[in-house]
Order: C-alpha cells, then sequence, then structure tokens
C-alpha cells in the first residue's frame, strides 16, 4: 500500500503559501531578521524567523478569530492551502486531521500567565482557554470539516514528522483514506527564553553546519501535506507526483536535552526509514537536516549521516537558515521542502555556510542548484528527549 | 488485531499503586479536586535521577515503571504516551520565572522539562529503549490516540508496548479553571450524586500505564479488542450509530456487552449524552463509574481502562463503582468517555 | 574563602536540587562533574544562573564553564577574582 502526497500548504517567514514560499527558496531569500511582534518584551534582540504579519492579518487569511492562538491561526492558513491544492473533497472519505505542536496556544497564555503572576489579577482569562495542544488542532478541523478522526502529536522538535508519520500509517492500515497532517507553532516568549536559557541561540543569523555555528534562531510557521491512499490516488484529477515511501521513528535514550555524540538516535531514525523505502543509500539525491545550528545536533546529525553513506553522502542542506527552527512545525514544513525539491527540481542552499564542520567529510550545498534530478529526498527531524524521526518523499515514476 | 494486557500501573487519587489489591477503600477527597495518592519512590528510580523530576514526572515514569515490572517484559518495542495538558507546573514554573526575573538568563530546568515528551522521554531514557517514541496531546483523545498508535505497532510487528496517559493538577492552572467556574465541591463523592449530577466537575488527576502485548500468555490481565475516536459527533443518535457500527466491525452484539464504563463526571450539562446513550443502548448491562474516584481530566479514560483490567482479571466488579444493573460478571467491558467534543469508546474482554 | 566556599556549597545543593548526597560528603576540590558529584551540560546551566543571580557575574561563553565549574574550590576563585574586577 502506497501513500501519496496529494496537496501541501505552507507559512512562514519565507512565504505565506506555496508560490511566495518558492520564490524565496529560488531566491536565497532568508526570513530571518529583528523581531517586531514581540518587541518590547525580554529577549527580544534575538533575531528570529518571524511571519510579518500582526495576528489580527492572519486571522483575516485564516478566517478564524483573532481571538485564538497565533498557532491556530497559522495552522488554518497552511490546511486551508493543502486541502484547497489537493482538490479533494472530502465528502464520503473517511478523513482525518492529524496535527503536531509544541507550544499550542502558549503566545495567549503567557500573556495573561505574566500579568497574573505579576499582579494576581485574573486580566483578560479568556486568553487560556485555548492553551491545550489539541485546542489548535480542533479550532482548525471544524471549519475544514473534519468528522470523527483528529489527533495531535507534541514531541518537541520532531512532532510533525511523526504527525505525518501517523498520518500514512492510518492510510496504509485502512483507518483513514486521508489525511492532513503536519504541524504548527507560533512564535512565543516562553520558547525564545526557554531556548536562551539553554544557551543555543545564535545572536547573530544562524549558520547551520558551519565550524563557527553559535546556535539556532527561532522560527514560526505551519506546514501540511494531504496524504491519500492509493484508492483515492487514482481518482484524483490531478495526478500525485509525490510518494512518502520510508519513515521511522526512534529515540536517542542519551539524554533529556544533548544528543549522543555518534548520533544513535538520528541513525537509527534514518536507517530505519531507508530500510522501509527499500532503497540503496545512493539513492538518495538530497538530505533535508534537521541542522539546527547548535553544536550538539549538526555534529550528531552529521556523524550519523557519514555512519550510513559512508564517503557518498548525498547533496544535502538545513533550510532553517532560511526559516529558523520552527520547532513543532519543522518537520511539516521540510516536508513541504523535500517535496518541492523533487517537483521543482531543485535542490536549495544552506545559506550562510562559509567553513565546512572539520569533523564531517560532507559540507551543505551552499548555491541553489536548478534543474537537477531529485528522486528521492530524506528529510530529517529530532528532538528535545531523543525523539528523532525521519521521512522519505519519492518521485512518483 | 487484540492485544494482551500484561502489566498495569496506576498512580491516581486512589490507592492504585499496589497491584496487589483492588479498590480496598475508597479515600474521599473534600474540596473540589482529587490528587494522587503517592507511593515512595525510592524503589523505582535512581536517587540522584529524582531530582530534575517535577511531581507529574515521578508519578507517570513511576506508573510505567510499576506497569514494565508488573509484566515481567524487559524488552520495549515502543512506548506510547499521551497527555492533555502536558507538563503545567514546570511550564507555569519557567512563566513565573519569566516574569519575575530581570537577569539576563533563566534557570533552564524548568523549561526543558515542560515539552510534552518530558515523561516518555524520561521512560525511554530510565530504560535505556532505543525505538519508537511518540506522545500524544489532544484533549480527550490524548489516552485513545496512543492506545491507536499502539494497536498499529502491533500490526506493524510490535511485540511489547508501553502505553499510557499523565495529566496534573498544577496551582495556577487550577485557581484559572476555578475562576472560570469549571469546578465544583466534592461535597458528596457517593456514586448516586453522579447520576443526578451537578454544576461543574471535581478536578482530577493521575497516571496509567499498561503493557499491550500482540502474544498471550499466563496471567494476562485481558484484552483489548479495539478502540475508537468520533470528534464532534452531531447528536445523541449519531454517538449511538457510531457505537454500533464499532461494535459491529468487532463482531460483538450489543447483548455481548455485559458492563459499560461510563466517563459520567457529574457535570449535569455534560453528561446528558452519556445518560442518553446509556439509556438507548445498555438498558440492561451493569452501568460503571470511575470519575468519583480519580475526577474528571483529559485523560481520565487510562483510569477508566485501568479500572477495566482490573474487574477482567479479578472477574469482579466493586461496589463502590456499581451505577445501576448490578447482576453482570464482566465477559465483554465497553467504555464510553467523554471530553467536551472528543467521544472514544474501547472494547475490552476478558481473557 | 572558606566562608564563601561554605555558602557556595548550599547555594549548589540548592540550585542543584541535590537531595540525594549529603553536603558533608561533598569536599571542596572534589570534580562536580563526569565521575565526581555527576553533574552535567544542564547543571551546568544552572551553575551560570547561580553565577549572575547570587554574584551578579555574567559568563557568556557556556566553554568556560567546565574549567570554572571543576570543583567548588575553583568556582569560589573564580567568583572572588570576578568580584574584585
Amino acid at each position: 500500500m502506497e501513500v501519496y502526497i496529494a496537496g501541501k500548504g505552507i507559512i512562514s517567514a519565507i512565504g505565506l503559501n506555496v508560490d511566495e514560499t518558492l520564490q524565496s527558496l529560488r531566491a536565497g531569500k532568508s526570513g530571518i531578521g529583528n523581531q517586531t511582534n514581540l518587541s518590547g518584551r525580554r529577549d527580544n534582540h534575538l533575531p528570529t524567523g518571524e511571519i510579518k504579519l500582526s495576528n489580527a492579518e492572519l486571522a483575516t487569511m485564516a478566517g478564524l478569530s483573532a481571538e485564538y492562538s497565533r498557532t491556530a491561526l497559522l495552522s488554518m492558513i497552511a490546511a486551508k492551502e493543502a486541502m484547497a491544492d489537493s482538490g479533494i473533497h472530502i465528502n464520503g472519505l473517511r478523513t482525518g486531521f492529524i496535527s503536531a505542536t509544541t507550544v499550542g496556544g502558549m503566545d495567549k497564555t503567557e500573556q495573561f500567565m505574566t500579568s497574573y503572576i505579576r499582579d494576581g489579577e485574573f486580566k483578560n482569562i479568556e486568553q487560556v482557554l485555548y492553551h491545550d495542544s489539541g485546542a489548535a488542532t480542533e479550532l482548525v478541523a471544524e471549519p475544514l470539516g473534519i468528522k470523527h478522526f483528529v489527533s495531535t502529536i507534541s514531541t518537541a522538535c520532531s512532532s510533525s514528522a511523526n504527525s505525518i508519520m501517523y498520518a500514512a500509517r492510518l492510510i496504509k492500515t485502512g483507518v483513514l483514506d486521508v489525511a492532513i497532517a503536519g504541524g504548527a507553532d507560533a512564535m512565543s516568549l516562553f520558547t525564545l527564553s526557554g531556548f536562551n536559557a539553554l544557551m543555543i541561540l545564535d545572536e547573530n543569523y544562524c549558520t547551520p553546519y558551519d565550524e563557527n555555528r553559535k546556535g539556532l534562531n527561532l522560527g514560526e510557521g505551519a506546514g501540511y501535506v494531504v496524504l491519500v491512499s492509493e484508492k483515492v490516488a487514482e481518482r484524483l484529477l490531478k495526478a500525485p507526483t509525490v510518494k512518502l515511501t520510508g519513515y521511522a521513528n526512534a529515540n536517542d535514550a542519551f539524554h533529556q536535552t544533548a544528543s549522543s555524540p555518534e548520533g544513535k538516535g538520528n541513525y537509527l531514525a534514518m536507517q530505519g526509514a531507508l530500510k522501509m523505502s527499500g532503497l540503496e543509500t545512493t539513492a538518495i539525491d538530497y538530505i533535508n537536516l534537521h541542522g539546527t545550528g547548535t553544536a550538539n545536533n549538526d555534529l550528531s546529525e552529521g556523524m550519523a549521516i557519514q555512519r550510513i553513506f559512508g564517503e557518498q553522502v548525498p547533496k544535502s542542506s538545513s533550510t532553517k537558515a532560511f526559516t529558523g527552527h520552527t520547532l513543532g512545525a519543522c518537520g511539516g514544513i521540510e516536508a513541504i521542502f523535500s517535496i518541492m525539491a523533487i517537483e521543482q527540481k531543485m535542490i536549495f542552499p544552506n545559506l550562510r555556510l562559509k567553513t565546512p564542520m572539520k569533523e564531517l567529510s560532507f559540507a551543505p550545498v551552499t548555491e541553489l542548484m536548478e534543474g537537477v534530478e531529485v528522486k528521492n529526498v530524506l528529510s530529517n527531524s529530532f528532538g528535545f528527549g531523543g525523539n528523532c524521526s525521519s521521512l522519505i518523499f519519492s518521485k512518483v515514476n | 488485531m487484540e492485544l494482551y494486557i500484561k502489566g498495569i500501573g496506576c498512580i491516581s487519587p486512589q490507592l492504585t499503586y499496589d497491584n496487589s489489591v483492588f479498590l480496598p477503600e475508597i479515600k474521599k477527597h473534600s474540596g473540589n479536586r482529587m490528587m494522587c495518592i503517592e507511593p515512595d519512590y525510592a524503589p523505582y528510580f535512581e536517587a540522584g535521577s529524582l531530582r530534575r523530576m517535577s511531581r507529574v514526572v515521578k508519578f507517570s515514569a513511576g506508573a510505567a515503571l510499576i506497569a514494565l515490572k508488573d509484566s515481567g517484559v524487559t524488552q520495549l518495542d515502543a512506548i506510547t504516551t499521551g497527555t492533555g495538558y502536558g507538563l503545567l507546573e514546570n511550564s507555569e514554573k519557567f512563566l513565573k520565572s519569566m516574569a519575575e526575573s530581570t537577569g539576563p538568563v533563566l534557570s533552564p530546568t524548568s523549561f526543558i522539562q515542560s515539552t510534552h515528551n518530558t515523561v516518555g522521554a524520561t521512560i525511554a531514557l530510565i530504560t535505556g529503549c532505543n525505538a519508537h517514541n511518540n506522545t500524544f496531546s489532544h484533549k480527550g483523545f490524548s489516552f485513545e490516540s496512543a492506545l491507536i498508535d499502539t494497536r498499529l505497532l502491533a500490526v506493524e510487528g510490535a511485540t511489547n508496548v508501553l502505553v499510557g496517559a499523565h495529566d496534573e493538577i498544577s496551582e495556577k492552572t487550577f485557581a484559572l479553571m476555578e475562576k472560570l467556574h469549571v469546578f465544583r465541591n466534592n461535597e458528596d463523592a457517593e456514586i448516586k450524586a453522579y447520576e443526578k449530577g451537578g454544576n461543574g466537575v471535581v478536578a482530577g488527576e493521575g497516571a496509567a500505564f499498561f503493557i499491550l502485548s500482540a502474544t498471550k500468555g499466563e496471567g494476562d490481565y485481558g484484552i483489548l479488542v479495539d478502540n475508537a475516536i468520533f470528534y464532534n459527533p452531531e447528536s445523541t443518535i449519531e454517538v449511538k450509530e457510531l457505537i454500533e457500527e464499532f461494535l459491529e466491525r468487532n463482531k460483538v452484539g450489543l447483548e455481548n456487552i455485559d458492563v459499560v464504563i461510563s466517563g459520567i463526571n457529574g457535570d449535569a450539562k455534560s453528561d446528558i449524552l452519556s445518560h442518553e446513550i446509556n439509556h438507548l443502548l445498555f438498558a440492561h448491562q451493569t452501568i460503571v463509574l470511575f470519575k468519583h474516584l480519580c475526577g474528571e481530566y483529559m485523560t481520565a479514560s487510562s483510569f477508566g481502562f485501568w479500572l477495566a483490567a482490573k474487574m477482567l482479571i479479578a472477574q469482579q466488579i466493586p461496589e463502590s463503582v456499581i451505577l445501576k444493573n448490578r447482576h453482570r460478571r464482566p465477559g465483554y467491558i465497553l467504555l464510553y468517555n467523554v471530553f467536551q467534543n472528543d467521544h472514544s469508546v474501547m472494547l475490552l474482554k476478558a481473557c | 574563602m572558606d566562608e564563601l566556599m561554605a555558602t557556595l556549597k548550599k547555594e549548589i545543593f540548592e540550585q542543584l536540587n541535590l537531595h540525594h548526597v549529603k553536603p558533608e560528603d561533598i569536599g571542596y576540590d572534589q570534580p562536580l562533574f563526569g565521575e565526581g558529584l555527576g553533574l552535567d551540560s544542564i547543571d551546568a546551566l544552572e551553575l551560570i544562573v547561580l553565577l549572575q543571580q547570587k554574584y551578579g557575574i555574567k559568563l557568556a561563553n557556556p566553554a568556560e564553564g567546565p574549567k570554572i565549574f571543576y570543583s567548588i574550590k575553583t568556582m569560589a576563585e573564580y567568583i572572588t577574582d570576578h568580584k574584585k574586577q
């Protein structure tokens, strides 16, 4: 049983939809910059990959109330685009919405909590109503017309890779015919201050896989794919050109925040995905790296890649220099990049990489490559708690 | 695919962490919340590893380790968990430091331990389990999704899966919900009070973990036959039809169901549908409640699952949980839970 | 110096929640990390916060950590040096 990609939707610092995103990727235009939405507050000097729209503007795009969390608004915009792109009418099809997030409604909660903690007053208490992760999913599921099957995964930075995987498994086992899967995370002071407390934020624009990398920049956004069964794929007006051929979820079981030096979990995730796809390592044309820009992640991931691919490491890049690290959304966003690489015959550059890491025998691509045959893409998403997931997207012959 | 329940571990507002007893006496909690009765964790954790764990991490990882030990299973093929609210206490602690600290850098530990996957990750660390590790966080489908994940894993070849769920009552979130009039006082914890219902629910918390296995063995608690989720059904009739379809898909007639574990939470308004379903479908079954024991929370159904497992192995229904029709022995048990728009069913049977 | 080390020990135990060891079992020269007290990278960050909150010393580069946080004594020396400046 194959699982096909019937539609995609994305919003991030480099574009409000698939077309804008492609233009930015092609132009090498990064979305990292100074913060405006969180200005005047703690840690606001740190650069981020922020979407330069207010909640009110996003709400208009989403067709939802601006009172909802930014996460829900971003989720709605990308999920709606993905559904429209697929052209699917869900009537009569068992359709699920599988989302992912790490912050949920924290952007609203933190506003309330800060004043509540300081003066003990319950001001604008309605802000906390949609705090939990599932709330954003249900706010989006209803207007999408989803009945019965919804879920949300929260495994830190691998969240939306896991939601795509879960959706594919539900389709393969015949539970669902169609699934909208991916994830969303809004910028919040909570995550910004948290990553700053871990001292892994770069005070300048991040430089993933550079010898002199200083850490990551946070980003925000949402990315969703519409996954369909073979049966549904056959009936689509627009025949799918990409399918999901491999995936695996593993745990590093090494430390709450740090990756093992040899990247054991990373290795197991990539290896598991390759095994499922039945592909030789030489068949992978492009790796969309997790590549956060922290000393620890890039080294562990790089070591695991070397262990698997040996001397023949495929072309690779981290697109987080474009978008920032979008946490629970990055698996979904980078799934879209992986699919675009196949569709557009492109490999996106790892921006700002000057000095390749001395520990590694390979270095990511630094210039845009166009007109290249990309048949199979490996996309990595690794997170806190040792959660490591890899997906493989392949061109439909 | 049917899954065998090999081990259970439950830390809840009742004395449930000791698997050798079955609700020996009911702990009455006064006020509007029920907090966990916790064991001494020293036998379960290395001394040094406890120092960073918040209360929910202790009682959740503790419940998981009790289940693991109970099962005798040494090799896990996956760990999958559910949590509605995640790690509230640590989130609040970090928010507090954000609000109060003026220094450039904040203490990171509470942030690190605020992610929803902290418990699943902690169990992976303790057991050295590199396998599939998932955390669902979706309101009343958090535990349910972890169960679906488990059933998929079994179809895909996994033998032993650790599955469970957890939620905690934390000071600030509790105060907010209290302000929003979500809660009522637990003046009368008697089960009859839950039939009539009042205004609001009694807050609860807890963790329940299970080892579910694809292989049958001596001393299994019972069998998970199937589970399903129904988001946002339009009417009682739709729920009735969905439950009927669910039973049909499992080739189990309504008359085969002996016990119905109902998620009635004592809030008259939110219980309307559950009462109607009991009336329409389960007039002759023994109706069992559980939220008068554990309170209401997003993953309370995992306590209901624990109750089902205990009843199946004991072949006995404690007096303290029976709402009506006390004549049945538990052969087939159907759990029907409602949390806001999230309706779910689980079908279990005796070995 | 002895007074500072005694205070520091108390503060470290509090900040890192070290209930599982007795303060008197830890010598001022004893390594805090690795084979010593078994602290890890998160503890190093907590110690950076401690320096900042209690002594007003900002350690910008976490890479300096291992040297400064080797033992209670090295930490006390670092505090003494940097408070004078």
